[in-house]
């Protein structure tokens, strides 16, 4: 089988001067190559609240060659304080479009541009301009028909959240991702004199290293969230569980229930219901309540902005390894607890 | 979250070490989180290559203060939040422990190890939580220090820069760094601040040499003191005879003459390759190699053939040497990788020495991160370590210890799938040398060899991370042998310990007043010290970086080598998946020590939590280029 990488997408192949002395300290992590593939490449991000405005950052500085910014909702006061591309006097004004300036002031080399409308209001060709698709905030139907809209067209889709103190982010980056990773080379040593074991060993060159190729398969979403927990395999793997994949499926279903996440001013009633979809999902899993105890309303409200940070952060370089074909991606959820400050990547899905 | 967090959010005041990397993502989440009152401290001035990072900074602002304009772009999304800027550097005696006192927590973002320990004084001096942290490439780590409750930046030994002999810079260079090491003093010595620790010219005295001991012994006193033979300086000749480049070239210094005088070494070339010395006539007479074009990958990545690094040599000679007439009588220019004459010459002179010694040329590019100490930085590690910070901060503010953690970022999941790995804080280390209550350590040296200076840079200073120290000798009469004063001690710069009657099983006070720090010196008087060593701190862990040949200990000043304390850099962590490692990354403002390889010394501890690697200290004068790279790195388990 012939791995295929796909050709570098950038129009030009040449790297001009300013982007070798901006992007210098990356380029010598991730190799000219990488660069040129992110400078090709064309982003579409949906949401940007706290968590949005991080990958947006995080994308920008990379260098990608397009972002496409798109929310349909206004700048509240609430929601400017969560991120800080928003300028002060915005208040009422489309969050896209506020963020536009300051993001676009955060690296002249990449396109930015603004999209207003509903998420769930785009056609399916929308989509099929971009190389790669990160949605937040999103309903689950509208990340499930996104993602198998996409990952058949090679685009990679990603889709993130904070609630509180947790967050997650899930890809899904096709049948067949091709990569690769830099391994130290590893060169026979020279003829020694005498054959000891000394002599045997392969002498590994600190300062060469080749690449190797892989590829690797992702699941749908749709798979991922659809885990069927009744039979003994899945149940055996139960404790090496994270929690916060059922967390994940209580707020994905409270977000469709009411139409937005749980809020602070509403937290008696939210808790409740909370409660209550974790009893109904659990129970619809074949599973106990006490994957997930009570305590965990307490800690899932409002984006914490650390939290942000934190997730943004993990899942902007992921987009950025999918996009520059270089590194293992991680495959396919990567769940952050703030309260305890582990980050696990685990695989939910068929094998 | 609680509105009794957020209440004291607002009203605690907060200090931010470093506007950098990590600093710039620290300032956005603090604010973001509610902190309101932050104070933020950096002597750096923004860099084109900050840009890909440090995203609070634009194109326009390079020249410019990071802590100002870190301040000002922090204040336009957030205009209600109180904040200071310092263009200023921590380690100035303003900020004395009044100064930390203000603060309820100070964060770093630092990338040098100077300034780490010295922030580690201070917050233990002031009994203020401090939270530490450090980024490399795609690792990263966050771990929170309080006095009496966990371990300080200085309860365990961190491994020291990794420098190399002198014989090996001077006579059998093995690998790249060896040669651009050279080239960096060879500048120095030419165009800059000449170092007795950073001699060029063959080394007579490298024990090697010798077939028999007592060969070594004449050859050594037939040539001056050093080993050098070198009558004259290096500058001074080089001045005579106008820097005229075909000259050095081909001169005893360079890569003729003087590599035809280690060939004479012979013994030396029995079981390595011996080194090929250049002409300058023969190059240019040769059939010019293909010079490729660079198309389309970076020029800087290109490696030139021999015609081409000499003819580079040629043009940042004649460069130097402008800039040096330019600046006037007595001028000397300070290494920085980013002016590009200076980068050129180190790059050619290494290239050509390498050719020389039949090794592999590198490309400008990858000289440029070796001799400059480059770390790879990028936003994302940087977002997730500062991320966690604050996490962690609102932990300390509640007095919540015993939930805060040392948390590791790696590249990839561990085997029990975490990317993140929190571990537990350890408690203090009772014979740490900073923070136990009556701090005591022993060195070894020889008393007759070593001067006050040295006691003072090389163990007090570089090793001992003390910023200004006061010593007296305890002899009973309290004899002042190092004044933190200006002047009142100099007479004794020179001086040799044992003049001031100081011999084996003598005992030292050392203080730093502005870190309220004491330390108790044990003197051990040693003869069999081994070459290239000044000294040895008894009960240290011994490095276990991999190139056992490497001494860890202070250089012999004879022999040129200058030792870690000047900003050196950090070695990237072998990133495995339970070995970590804690590395400082500084630029140099100015060629002093190399640093090792980047696959660096990895060593496990109880929790497989990372190891520190390498030191760096960063100059503090604001008119200096300072460090380039901002990260600290920090492998993880």
């Amino acid at each position: 089988l012939a791995l295929a990488l796909s050709r570098p997408r950038g129009e030009d192949n040449i790297i001009s001067e300013e982007e070798a002395a901006q992007y210098d300290r990356q380029i010598r992590l991730w190799g000219l190559d990488a660069q040129k593939r992110l400078r090709g490449s064309r982003v579409l991000l949906v949401g940007l609240r706290g968590l949005g405005a991080e990958v947006a950052k995080n994308l920008i500085l990379a260098g990608v060659k397009g972002l496409t910014l798109l929310d349909h909702e206004q700048v509240t006061e609430e929601s400017r304080r969560a991120q800080f591309l928003i300028p002060v006097d915005a208040d009422g004004q489309n969050q896209a479009q506020a963020s536009l300036e300051r993001a676009q002031l955060l690296n002249p080399m990449v396109e930015v541009k603004v999209d207003t409308d509903a998420v769930e209001s785009k056609l399916d060709d929308f989509f099929f301009r971009f190389d790669a698709v990160c949605l937040t905030r999103c309903s689950k139907d509208l990340m499930v028909r996104v993602d198998q809209l996409c990952a058949s067209r090679n685009i990679k889709v990603f889709c993130g959240d904070v609630y509180g103190y947790h967050g997650y982010m899930f890809s899904d980056l096709g049948q067949e991702h091709h990569y690769v990773e830099e391994k130290p080379k590893v060169v026979k040593g020279s003829n020694e004199a005498n054959d000891g074991p000394e002599a045997k060993k392969r002498k590994v060159d600190p300062n060469e290293t080749t690449m190797v190729k892989k590829t690797i398969s992702f699941c749908s979403l749709k798979e991922a969230l659809e885990v069927d927990w009744t039979n003994e395999k899945a149940k055996s793997s139960l404790k090496r569980t994270p929690a916060d994949y059922f967390l994940l499926q209580v707020l994905l279903k409270f977000r469709t229930d009411k139409g937005r996440d749980p809020q602070p001013d509403s937290f008696a009633e939210d808790s409740q219901l909370l409660l209550q979809i974790r009893d109904d999902v659990l129970e619809t899993m074949g599973l106990s309540s006490e994957l997930l105890p009570n305590t965990f309303v307490s800690y899932c409200f409002s984006e914490m902005a650390p939290v942000c940070a934190v997730v943004g952060g993990v899942l902007g370089q992921e987009i950025v390894k999918a996009l520059s074909q270089r590194d293992a991606p991680h495959r396919n959820f990567f769940f952050f607890d703030g309260l305890k400050g582990s980050g696990v990547v685990d695989y939910f899905g068929s094998k | 979250f609680s509105i009794l967090l957020a209440d004291s959010l607002s009203s605690c005041r907060v200090l931010v070490v470093g506007a950098g990397g990590i600093g710039c993502e620290l300032l956005k989440n603090l604010v973001l989180t509610g902190f309101k009152n932050i104070e933020v401290i950096d002597l750096d001035t923004i860099d084109v290559s900050n840009l890909n990072r440090q995203f609070l900074f634009q194109k326009k602002h390079v020249g410019k203060s990071k802590a100002q304009v870190a301040k000002e772009s922090v204040l336009r999304f957030c205009p209600s939040a109180n904040i200071t800027a310092y263009h200023d550097s921590i380690m100035n005696p303003d900020y004395n422990v009044e100064f930390f006192r203000n603060f309820q927590l100070v964060m770093n973002a630092l990338d040098n190890r100077a300034a780490r320990n010295h922030v580690n004084r201070m917050c233990l001096a002031a009994d203020i939580p401090l939270i530490e942290s450090g980024t490399a490439g795609y690792l990263g780590q966050v771990t929170v220090i309080k006095k009496g409750q966990t371990e300080c930046y200085e309860c365990q030994p961190k491994p020291t820069q990794k420098t190399f002999p002198g014989c090996t810079i001077r006579n059998t260079p093995s690998e790249p760094i060896h040669c651009i090491v050279w080239a960096k003093y060879l500048f120095n010595q030419l165009f800059g601040e000449e170092d007795a620790d950073q001699e060029v010219s063959p080394d007579t005295a490298d024990p090697e040499v010798a077939w028999n001991p007592a060969d070594a012994a004449a050859r050594a006193t037939a040539s001056n003191k050093d080993g050098d033979i070198k009558r004259v300086s290096t500058k001074e000749w080089a001045r005579s005879t106008g820097y005229d480049p075909v000259k050095l070239f081909n001169k005893v210094q360079l890569f003729k003459d003087d590599i035809m005088y280690l060939l004479t070494m012979d013994k030396l070339w029995k079981k390595r390759k011996a080194p090929l010395p250049l002409d300058w006539t023969e190059i240019h007479q040769l059939e010019s190699s293909q010079e490729e074009a660079f198309g389309t990958g970076l020029k800087d990545q290109q490696v030139l053939g021999v015609q081409g690094y000499a003819q580079l040599f040629h043009r940042s000679v004649e460069t130097l040497r402008s800039q040096l007439i330019e600046k006037g009588e007595g001028a000397e220019l300070v290494w920085d990788k980013d002016d590009p004459p200076a980068m050129d010459f180190v790059t050619a002179a290494a290239n050509l020495r390498m050719n020389v010694f039949s090794m592999n040329m590198k490309s400008r590019f990858d000289v440029k991160s070796m001799a400059g100490n480059i770390i790879p930085a990028i936003a994302t590690t940087n977002a997730v370590i500062a991320g966690l910070i604050v996490l962690e901060a609102l932990k300390t503010l509640n007095s919540d210890f015993d939930q805060c953690r040392t948390i590791f970022l790696n590249k990839q999941p561990n085997p029990r799938k975490k990317l993140l790995v929190p571990c537990a804080l350890d408690p203090p280390n009772p014979n740490c040398y900073v923070c136990a209550s009556k701090p005591e350590v022993t060195v070894k040296l020889n008393v007759h060899k070593t001067i006050v200076q040295a006691l003072q840079d090389k163990i007090l200073k570089e090793k001992f991370g003390m910023v200004a120290p006061d010593v007296q000798i305890e002899d009973g009469k309290g004899t002042i042998l190092i004044s933190s004063e200006e002047g009142e001690t100099e007479a004794n710069n020179n001086k040799f310990l044992s003049d001031f009657g100081i011999r084996n099983g003598s005992r030292l006070q050392a203080d730093d007043f502005l870190q309220d720090y004491t330390l108790l010196v044990n003197l051990i008087h040693s003869e069999e010290l081994e070459k290239d060593v000044e000294f040895e701190v008894v009960g240290d862990a011994p490095d276990k970086a991999p190139a056992p040949s490497v001494p860890e200990e202070g250089k012999n000043i004879a022999n040129g080598n200058k030792d870690s304390a000047q900003p050196s850099t950090s070695s990237k962590a072998a990133a495995e998946d339970d070995d970590v490692l804690i590395v400082d990354s500084d630029e140099e403002p100015s060629s002093s020590t190399m640093e090792a390889s980047p696959e660096s010394s990895n060593r496990k501890r109880k929790h497989h939590d990372a190891d520190t690697d390498a030191t760096a200290s960063k100059r503090k004068r604001l008119d200096q280029q300072p460090a380039d790279d901002d990260e600290d790195i920090i492998a993880l388990d």
